[in-house]
């Protein structure tokens, strides 16, 4: 466990050159098996830590309720013992290797684990550290790979030196690209050179044409946090939490410890007290809380997004956020079919939006796919501008008869509650629920105004929602099919749904009551090819598809 | 489907009959009034299903697979009409349940990337089903693009 067996990448470069590639011999050049690597020898004081997190407060608990029976005491200092014995036994045997094809990742005294991972099969290599990890200059390396039948394979190296995660990732996806045959070449360079001299060079080298900052989080957007209903819940969420973990340690202590009676007398004393002024209290606690809620949502908003940062590298786009845990995520350019714009009432209403990526192979990891947060709507468009594809076009309103189907849906449950309520005699509830009603009015109508579609030649974007509107842009080769669907409302007021699927983000984006004709050639001037022969006549935009299928 | 209908039937008058029959304080007098009224509604949207349903389905129901695209239209009220392009297709999927068996039919499904891109083809005729299939997966092996 000296430093001696932690080899530096750079020493042990062996030169050795793997045979029998399929790429073409130049494009693997300089590209060698990595010698093997262990975990930073920190790891054997984090892992036991971070595992003991979620016990010491049971341990401490047993200890003292066990008024420090030396059994007790014993088998904590065992299960403490034990813990770090398999940290160093982890440290020991955990090996990782870069290969030229494949990252081999080995563990396991008794039960020896090796899990491969094809180079070529990689979709992303993210870098997180939490608070411990960063006092100590160590992240985690998580490497997302495809597996066969769509599924998903992960091999999380837990954890390494900061330096080497940056250079990992550098790694990992260079070869990646090169085994795919689209490397750009520079960038391999850097981690790859000889010396250290060299390397810096390199990396100077490749990294001026090849990385830029798009976007730091200002002060003044942490205040955004006060726009989010999310965020503004948190103290309730806190307590609630705090609550249940109270009650779960009095159910774990039980009556008959010292502990649970002296619980026991506090709560005899609670009672004494009366309950009236403990109603006062808990009703002095809610109303603090209501008050502390815009600070509570600033500090956690800024612990989760602390100096957000969005950039370059290479090939794709690298998100950086956190206070205390750093995560890091990279989102390659070429999965990114496209972005999302989300606002709710509240950031409409201060002109602020937030920006998301539509990404393949991601799945719903909606925290992941975070390319900016809330912020002034002129900006996160000139960020959009630099990083991605802006939607040029405008968006076609959908019908009038759609904003009568918006109000009906808004209104109509909350009318029939209130008659089914006034029905059975009811009157407070009923007006209560009339009122809402009255109040979803501005709601359908909100809902019908952010209803749209349209295409700019490169991209199709969709908008809809009101409490949380949502616009998607994506590109239009990503449109992997169209569904239309109608109730039969709608075919009385000329309306369909079309659904425009997407290989990526949510799987699909739909433009909700959209004019059924006008969806029809909308459709086909997005993908002729694939409408086109359904039509009954190429041309009018009355020629549905439905023509067809008489 | 028929037989399931008929048993929920019977235990919605079950459920009417013990409302109305019982004698607990309670129960509000509307509830009493229309509880029959429950069965009464299931019961005539049991027949339209039923009796009405299927048909109208098979009037409706169209499926058409050209060379680059799979089309199908279906529903009986509300209706869905569905263009997949063969090269994005990933998978198709021949299935026949036991009673698909007995009437020799089969269903379809052809799945893409996403799963608002899949589409699914019910009661086609059986040797039509497995022909399709194989040509299906002979194109889009052929046109395959994987910019999904």
């Amino acid at each position: 466990m000296s430093d001696g067996e932690h080899p530096e990448p750079s020493e042990a470069e062996t030169g050795r050159r793997a045979s029998g590639q399929p790429v073409p011999p130049e494009a693997m050049a300089g590209i060698w098996p990595e010698p093997e690597h262990r975990l930073s020898p920190l790891t054997m004081v984090t892992a036991p830590l971070s595992y003991l997190r979620n016990f010491i407060l049971p341990i401490g608990v047993a200890v003292v309720a066990g008024s420090f029976n030396p059994w007790v005491l014993g088998s904590a200092a065992v299960a403490i013992t034990g813990m770090l014995v398999t940290g160093f036994i982890t440290w020991r045997t955990f090996r990782y290797q870069v290969g030229t094809e494949r990252l081999e990742i080995r563990k396991g005294l008794v039960n020896r684990s090796r899990r491969s991972i094809p180079l070529e099969r990689i979709r992303g290599v993210d870098v997180t550290s939490h608070l411990l990890h960063r006092m100590l200059g160590l992240a985690v390396v998580n490497v997302e790979a495809a597996a066969g039948g769509g599924e998903k394979e992960e091999g999380k190296l837990d954890a390494v030196t900061a330096a080497e995660a940056e250079r990992l990732r550098r790694v990992l996806l260079h070869r990646r690209a090169v085994l795919r045959g689209d490397a750009s070449d520079t960038a391999a360079e850097a981690v790859l050179a000889p010396t250290d001299e060299a390397r810096e060079t390199a990396k100077m080298r490749a990294e001026a044409p090849d990385s830029a900052v798009y976007f730091t989080m200002p002060r003044s957007w942490y205040l955004y946090a006060v726009l989010s209903l999310g965020y503004l819940l948190t103290p309730f969420v806190a307590l609630a939490t705090l609550l249940g973990f109270t009650a779960q340690i009095i159910g774990d202590i039980g009556p008959r410890t010292e502990v649970g009676d002296a619980l026991y007398t506090v709560y005899l004393w609670l009672e004494g007290i009366g309950r009236s002024a403990l109603a006062m209290a808990a009703g002095a606690v809610l109303a603090v809380l209501v008050l502390l809620m815009p600070l509570f949502a600033v500090v956690s908003y800024t612990i989760a997004y602390w100096a957000f940062t969005l950039r370059r590298s290479g090939e794709s786009l690298v998100a950086e956020r956190g206070l205390f845990t750093r995560q890091s995520v990279t989102l390659e350019h070429r999965r990114i079919r496209g972005h999302e714009l989300l606002d709710n009432p509240l950031e409409r209403l201060c002109g602020a939006v937030r920006l998301r990526a539509i990404v393949t192979g991601l799945g719903e990891s909606a925290t992941r796919t975070v390319l900016l947060p809330a912020g002034p709507r002129t900006r996160v468009m000139g960020v959009v501008e630099q990083a991605l594809t802006p939607f040029g076009g405008s968006l076609i309103r959908h019908p009038r008869a759609a904003l009568a189907r918006r109000l009906i849906r808004a209104v109509s449950p909350f009318f029939a509650a209130a008659v089914a309520a006034a029905a059975f005699g009811l009157y407070w509830p009923a007006a209560l629920l009339a009122i809402v009603a009255l109040a979803a009015v501005p709601l359908g109508v909100d809902r019908y105004r952010a209803l749209g579609h349209g295409y700019d030649g490169r991209q199709v974007s969709v908008r809809s929602g009101s409490l949380r509107r949502e616009q998607a842009v994506v590109q239009d080769a990503a449109v992997i099919g169209w569904t239309w669907s109608q109730t039969l409302l709608q075919r009385r007021a000329g309306l369909a749904d079309l659904k425009l699927a997407v290989g990526a983000g949510d799987g699909g984006y739909t433009a909700i009551d959209a004019g059924f004709g006008e969806s029809v050639s909308f459709a086909e001037s997005v993908t002729p090819d694939m409408v086109r022969p359904f039509l009954l006549r190429p041309g009018p935009a009355e020629e549905s598809v439905e023509a067809r299928g008489r | 489907m028929a037989l399931g209908a008929v048993v929920l039937a019977a235990v919605l008058c079950a459920a009417a009959w013990g409302v109305t029959a019982g004698d607990w304080g309670w129960r509000p007098e509307p509830v009493r009034r229309f509880a029959w009224w429950v069965p009464a509604v299931y019961g005539i949207y049991a027949v339209v299903r039923i009796g009405v349903a299927p048909s109208w389905r098979y009037r409706v129901h169209r499926w058409e697979v050209t060379a680059d695209v799979i089309y199908t239209r279906v529903g009986w009220v509300s209706r869905q009409w569905q263009l997949v392009p063969v090269s994005r297709v990933q998978t198709v999927d021949h299935k026949q349940g036991w009673l698909e068996r007995l009437f020799r039919v089969a269903t379809l499904k052809v799945q893409t990337a996403s799963h608002a891109g899949s589409s699914t083809i019910e009661g086609l005729d059986a040797e039509e089903a497995r022909r399709i299939s194989e040509e299906l997966a002979v194109r889009a092996a052929e046109l395959r693009d994987d910019a999904t």
